[in-house]
């Protein structure tokens, strides 16, 4: 096989060929100093230039870059030689999901509901940032090894036109069957909502184990799809149907949008089997029977976390490590895309922290102390990306002289942007004294 | 002169190869040619003629050639390997890798130990670390007592100063700084690991051979 064994720069051995594209192919390969697997996405270089995307390919690697998201396939690095553009990729080593699909025939409604809310997070993170995937389709979704939901070619219109193998529920040779009415019409169309579109069907064959457009040519499957003409099978739950004809709406400013998908009943909940109604049952027992000693436990628990803060002690040299001269991270990334933040305050630490306390309990979030004086600040609900995290910690410079520092660990780097600016920086103006690079070049 | 800046420019425009700077450095091959991309925004944004001069690198960091900055002054004069005035691209490149999350400790506190050396004389002395400790309180914003900051330098000197003579040496430097790994976070970049896909441009005319494949 060709490449197969061969080191590539120094960094990767080549694998098997996991997939083939229209501009290359798809290798599996080895990471040879961390061991670990990726997989790389080659093109020729004179494919992609000779069809003017050039300008493109640029775009879309800083796309892909933007969209770090637990359900998105990640970019790693990009490498070039004269001939060749090498994307390093994750490696999705559950393989494609719809393989699942096609060794048992159909998904349960409630395995289908974890990979559908997966897919709808990963899609609307994605358009919270103005991107569309134009594209998705059953190759498009791969699996990790812990069987979570991993998008690819995000952001990769122009590139992907892959040729999968041609199987029962994969897109055969141009055939139409996830793509939206409005894009086949050619009309000019919304990437959001042809997306939305697309999630459809997707959930529809997860349930169903085939297409809901179907028919014996071409002509007839575009016909269904402009008018929307699908049935659900008898074992699906009314109100997965209900959600699916909201989505499945060939009339494009009528469907439904990603919010209100989020807020359906079934995305919300799933599918009701006994095993959630007994969980309800349990539930309600241990608040009405239990009720006194549920407090008293989490007092407890809260109690714990309370220890005397440490507050860690600055030398000299940390002191002026701190400072934004040392700080070269301007050369590559936006002021506005940093995860970070810091302030001086003229405050003693109990004020701080009862501050800081006090601000989160008012966001309604959760805090937690640390043993080496950070506090852990978490949101208590599942954000566009997972839980916002961040972690806050308090510096002595002297008793009187503190220095604070406020990093983002997790969650979506633009809700966490939102939470800071608009309603963690103005609660604490109390005792901050000055924010770090925060001077008159900020409001140029 | 102006044959001296036409001869610069010439010189500018031939930059060193990439396979060299790899070479001697942690990069790829693709991540010199990543950082060219980012050396010429920055070196064509002020003066146009291919080098970095000091307004051209307090706008990159600061988004303001004119902020002035100790420490920014600092690692300028330190990238300015010749010492002519200006980064020049092999300079960027061998500098920056100090600032590698691979590269190793020992090459990060030696390169810090010159840093705060200010006067170049071997050794960080008492008043220097003073004048730092001034320079950061004032950026920001931060007024303390001469006595305050007396003793924030007076209690970094006990610890550091073992042998108790005014000033800090090299060897002491690597015992402090190896006890004190807070101090040296500032050393490592991780964005120089992203630096393919921060500046994908290279992908287009990259010299790289395709012997390997």
């Amino acid at each position: 096989m060709e490449g197969r064994g061969k080191i590539l720069m120094e960094r990767y051995e080549m694998g098997r060929l996991l997939g083939k594209g229209t501009f290359g192919k798809v290798h599996y390969a080895r990471n040879l100093e961390s061991n670990s697997s990726v997989a790389i996405k080659m093109m020729d270089k004179d494919r992609v230039l000779k069809v003017g995307l050039s300008e493109q390919i640029r775009r879309e690697i800083t796309t892909m870059r933007m969209v770090a998201h637990k359900n998105i396939v990640e970019l790693h690095e990009v490498m070039a030689t004269r001939n060749k553009i090498y994307f390093v990729m994750e490696y999705a080593k559950g393989g494609e999901l719809f393989d699942k699909i096609e060794k048992s025939g159909k998904l349960t409604e409630a395995t289908a509901h974890k990979y559908f809310q997966q897919l709808i997070s990963a899609v609307d993170y994605c358009h919270s940032r103005g991107v569309y995937h134009r594209d998705l389709k059953p190759e498009n979704l791969l699996l990790d090894e812990d069987g979570n939901l991993k998008v690819s070619d995000f952001g990769l219109s122009a590139l992907s036109g892959s040729k999968g193998q041609d199987g029962l529920l994969h897109t055969t040779c141009g055939t139409p069957a996830y793509v939206a009415p409005e894009v086949i019409s050619k009309t000019g169309y919304d990437g959001a909502k042809s997306d939305i579109w697309s999630c459809g069907v997707v959930l529809f064959v997860l349930v169903a184990g085939y297409l809901p457009f179907q028919g014996p040519n071409l002509m007839e499957m575009y016909r269904k799809i402009q008018h929307g003409d699908f049935r659900c099978p008898s074992w699906f739950s009314h109100k997965l149907k209900k959600l699916l004809y909201k989505i499945l709406d060939p009339n494009p400013s009528r469907r439904i949008s990603i919010q209100k998908i989020k807020e359906a009943t079934w995305f919300r909940k799933g599918p009701e089997g006994p095993r959630i109604v007994k969980e309800k049952i349990t539930c309600e027992n241990a608040t009405t029977n239990a009720a006194p000693t549920l407090p008293v436990r989490r007092k407890k628990i809260a109690h714990d976390d309370v220890k005397p803060l440490a507050v860690t002690n600055l030398n000299a040299f940390e002191i002026i490590s701190f400072s934004s001269g040392f700080d070269l991270s301007g050369l590559f990334i936006e002021k506005e895309c940093r995860k970070e933040a810091r302030f001086t305050s003229d405050k003693p630490a109990s004020a701080i922290i009862s501050k800081i306390e006090d601000v989160a309990k008012m966001l309604n979030l959760r805090v937690r102390k640390k043993d080496n004086g950070v506090f852990k600040i978490q949101g208590r609900k599942e954000g566009r990306n997972g839980v916002l995290q961040f972690d806050t910690e308090i510096f002595e410079i002297t008793p009187l002289h503190h220095l604070v520092e406020m990093k983002q660990t997790s969650g979506d780097a633009l809700e966490y942007q939102k939470l800071f600016e608009e309603h963690i920086r103005p609660a604490l103006k109390d005792i901050v004294w000055a924010w770090h690079g925060d001077d008159q070049q900020q409001k140029e | 002169m102006g044959c001296v800046s036409s001869k610069q420019f010439k010189r500018a425009e031939e930059y060193e190869d990439s396979s060299t700077l790899a070479k001697e450095t942690t990069f790829s091959v693709n991540e010199v040619e990543a950082l060219r991309v980012l050396y010429k925004k920055i070196s064509y944004s002020i003066f146009k003629d291919g080098l970095i001069h000091k307004e051209e690198f307090q706008l990159a960091l600061f988004r303001n050639s004119n902020k002035k900055n100790l420490f920014a002054d600092r690692i300028f004069d330190l990238f300015d390997l010749k010492r002519n005035g200006v980064i020049e691209f092999g300079e960027f490149v061998r500098s920056l890798n100090i600032f590698h999350p691979d590269t190793p400790m020992a090459e990060k506190i030696a390169f810090a130990f010159r840093l705060y050396d200010l006067r170049g004389t071997g050794f960080i002395k008492h008043e220097e670390l003073k004048e730092m400790v001034l320079a950061i309180l004032n950026e920001s914003e931060l007024i303390l007592s001469d006595d305050a900051v007396e003793q924030i330098v007076d209690q970094t000197f006990k610890q550091a100063d073992t042998n108790n003579d005014g000033k800090i040496d090299y060897e002491e430097w690597k015992a402090f700084a190896s006890k004190n790994p807070g101090l040296l976070k500032n050393m490592t970049l991780p964005y120089l690991k992203d630096i393919t896909m921060v500046f994908p441009s290279f992908v287009l005319n990259s010299g790289a051979s395709d012997d390997e494949l």
